[in-house]
């Protein structure tokens, strides 16, 4: 287990950045493939996912430790929570937005396609995941 | 079996050449790819392939072991995460382009062999790089 642990340091970044490059690159395959003009709308959810999982990136994660003593007070404690809880809330209100932009594109004809609205649910969903692949590697010290 | 001193050098300036030879042979698919079907899109591919190999050009100079080792400073992983994304986006950009229809399955499949050449070469590369860490010849 404990190499396993190992190897995950080392690899750990690249399969992080593979991941957010797929949820990205399925998204470009779906402008550039769809018939329709894609409107800025459609692409908000994965601008603030990327916005989320470089917000959660930026905390210390022995700053939510029970013992800390930061420099800031006693009491700084509830700043890093504040930010991961905002990092959260954004998170999950592009998974919500970008799937009820899918339930949209599939009942309506005239605007994007399905594929479009599928793409942009992997697309969160993509980007997410690589936001936590790459929090989990710093925990390999 | 112990190999004399010469032949040692001699077999590890046949291994540079192999690899020089896996890496034009890369780039020649890659404009091959362009150069046949009389399209040049593919070339896009080019701007990743330029990002694939940054750790090893920021951090061969240094030591190599803070790139295989573990946590690392964060500039490593920031390369490593880059390194990632341009091994999907070298995959990803043929494979957007053959869905849009802009170039057909032989440039795809091309340009494709092309990436596994160069995933080949940088694979053999960072083995010798490692192995010249024990030997101490240079």
């Amino acid at each position: 287990m404990e190499n396993l642990a190992l190897l995950w340091g080392i690899i750990g970044p690249g399969v992080a950045g593979a991941i957010f490059g797929a949820g990205w690159w399925f998204w470009v395959d779906a402008v550039v493939c769809s018939a329709v003009q894609v409107s800025f709308l459609h692409y908000l959810p994965g601008i603030f996912a990327s916005l989320a999982a470089l917000m959660f990136n930026c905390v210390n994660k022995d700053e939510i430790g029970y013992d800390y003593y930061s420099p800031y007070g006693d009491d700084s404690e509830w700043r890093v929570k504040l930010w991961l809880f905002v990092a959260y809330v954004v998170s999950f209100v592009c998974l919500a937005g970008s799937v009820g932009l899918l339930v949209q594109d599939a009942l309506t004809d005239k605007g994007p396609s399905v594929w479009t609205g599928v793409a942009g649910v992997l697309q969160c969903v993509f980007v997410l995941i690589s936001g936590l692949v790459y929090w989990t590697c710093y925990s390999e010290d | 079996m112990a190999l004399s001193r010469s032949m040692r050098t001699c077999l590890h300036s046949a291994r540079l050449a192999f690899l020089a030879i896996l890496v034009s042979g890369g780039i020649v698919l890659q404009i091959l790819a362009c150069a046949l079907y009389n399209n040049w899109w593919p070339m896009l591919t080019v701007l990743m392939y330029l990002i694939l190999p940054m750790p090893l050009i920021f951090f061969l100079g240094s030591d190599t072991s803070s790139m295989m080792s573990n946590g690392g400073d964060g500039w490593v992983n920031f390369t490593k995460f880059l390194t990632g994304t341009s091994v999907v986006g070298s995959i990803a950009i043929p494979s957007i382009l053959k869905h849009a229809g802009v170039i057909g399955w032989g440039a795809l499949s091309m340009e494709l062999s092309s990436f596994v050449v160069f995933g080949v070469a940088i694979l053999w590369f960072l083995q010798m790089s490692g192995e010249d860490e024990y030997s101490g010849v240079f």
